[in-house]
């Protein structure tokens, strides 16, 4: 797992970034989950079709998506990658010992399709609402306040305990961690050992920074029971708000409802 | 061992997300019967962060590596709050770094959650099935037993999900050796991870011992 080091957000003057983060969340969910029910081919380019034409209003740069595609898209291409070759009766190609099928090949595109299409939502609704607006729309949708606090003092220190864990493998790495000869297939329990401990002094470290992060938080408030502000007019979603989520909502329910006329 | 987007079926991600609801809602509730839930919402969340930058620890096994889930060692370790932070990191994870997915986040999160409730629960249960041990072997053992468990579940219901769901026209012997070799692949991951589990928490028990309170 890498950890990021900066919010995935990025500035942009797109109707996209204007939507309301609620509208804007609670629609790009409905046709994640619209193009989760596909299961026909030929849904495949109206599928990506959609992603790619939200991702051209959003105005974000398409080395954002590259860049942001790599590691989860070799992912799934171990996944599926012998699909194609093993699953199914319908030869399409033989080479050698190699044998392309067509229903293995089907199965892999609608993985791979889908899979793109809902990553590339996902990829849009980060890279045009921060991250706080995009948990303000949460709260006010009914996150639980437990689930937020947490969501947000996590996030907060991400980073912080994450360069505190490079400096701690830094500092086992100059003293020689990892320098020993080591034999294959084999856990060195000593290396194993100096890793627990390596993790249980990030966790203790991070206790105790909660300790301290408690305290000031009540020193500020937290815990009596503050009110949040009610939402000023100002915050209400404008007309093209509306206007994009219910083409992206009629989007999502046509491609279900096409869905259901295509399947034998 | 994140279910990506686009794998399974829709109904089983809505499955997932109401199994994930109604297991996040328990521990809520379970959390909102203590003297005073706001004091530990700092210490689990800076937990939850460190757990998920922990997770990216790679333990060597040459020629190649292997990184840690933790979430039977979470379980052990945050209690009822092991879940909402599984589900937090979970969604850091999908959300940063496209790891997983969003509407796998339900299925993943349950997936990995739920074996983490019961490593708590294996573990709380050394003071009373581990009583005829000594300290610190029963904090050690249950500790061991938390985190193989946690893992080797998640795994078997990782696998389960996967083989099911990917096409219909593979043959159920196909299915059934791909299961039994995963599983067996899976087995000595588990081993591993328990003995990180029991490493770190007879550590800390020596460190930091108010930290295996929860």
């Amino acid at each position: 797992m890498g950890v990021a080091s900066h919010d995935t957000y990025l500035h942009r003057e797109s109707v996209i970034h204007r939507w309301s983060p609620r509208l804007k969340l609670v629609s790009l969910l409905v046709l994640m989950f619209a193009f989760a029910t596909v299961r026909q081919p030929i849904l495949i380019p109206w599928m990506l079709g959609l992603a790619a034409g939200l991702y051209l209003l959003s105005g974000l740069p398409l080395a954002f998506l590259g860049q942001r595609l790599s590691y989860p898209g070799l992912f799934i291409l171990a996944l599926v990658v012998l699909l194609p070759l093993t699953v199914g009766d319908t030869v399409l190609g033989q080479w050698g010992w190699l044998t392309l099928r067509q229903e293995g090949l089907e199965a892999t595109l609608l993985i791979v399709g889908r899979f793109l299409s809902i990553l590339t939502l996902g990829f849009i609704l980060l890279g045009t609402t921060p991250f706080l607006t995009l948990l303000q729309a949460m709260r006010s949708l009914g996150l639980p306040t437990i689930l937020a606090d947490m969501t947000l003092l996590s996030y907060r220190y991400l980073f912080e305990i994450a360069a505190m864990l490079a400096t701690m493998q830094q500092a086992m790495g100059l003293r020689g961690f990892g320098q020993g000869r080591q034999r294959w297939l084999r856990v060195n329990s000593q290396a194993l050992q100096q890793l627990a401990m390596l993790a249980g002094n990030l966790l203790i470290r991070s206790y105790e920074q909660s300790e301290r992060v408690y305290k000031a938080m009540r020193l500020r408030g937290y815990g009596y029971g503050v009110k949040r502000p009610k939402p000023s007019p100002a915050d209400q979603p404008s007309p093209l708000s509306w206007g994009l989520a219910g083409g992206v909502v009629a989007a999502a329910v046509g491609l279900v409802v096409a869905e259901g006329l295509l399947r034998p | 061992m994140h279910i990506p987007d686009g794998i399974l079926p829709a109904q089983v991600c809505a499955a997932g997300y109401a199994i994930t609801g109604l297991a996040t809602w328990y521990s809520l509730r379970q959390i909102n019967r203590r003297p005073d839930p706001t004091a530990e919402i700092p210490k689990a969340s800076l937990l939850t962060a460190a757990f998920f930058v922990a997770s990216s620890i790679y333990i060597p096994v040459p020629p190649a590596s292997v990184h840690l889930i933790l979430n039977g060692l979470l379980g052990v370790m945050l209690g009822y709050f092991a879940f909402p932070a599984i589900l937090i990191g979970l969604f850091f994870q999908a959300l940063v770094i496209g790891h997983g997915g969003i509407t796998t986040l339900g299925v993943n999160a349950a997936m990995m959650g739920i074996p983490a409730m019961l490593a708590y629960h294996i573990f709380q249960s050394r003071n009373t099935l581990g009583k005829v041990l000594t300290e610190p072997t029963r904090t050690g053992l249950f500790a061991f037993l938390g985190g193989t468990l946690g893992l080797g579940i998640a795994a078997l219901i990782f696998l389960a999900l996967i083989i099911f769901n990917i096409p219909a026209e593979l043959d159920a012997g196909a299915e059934r050796a791909a299961i039994l070799a995963l599983s067996i692949a899976h087995v000595p991951l588990a081993l591993i991870e328990g003995l990180f589990t029991a490493m770190l928490v007879l550590f800390v028990r020596r460190v930091k011992p108010e930290l295996l309170e929860g």
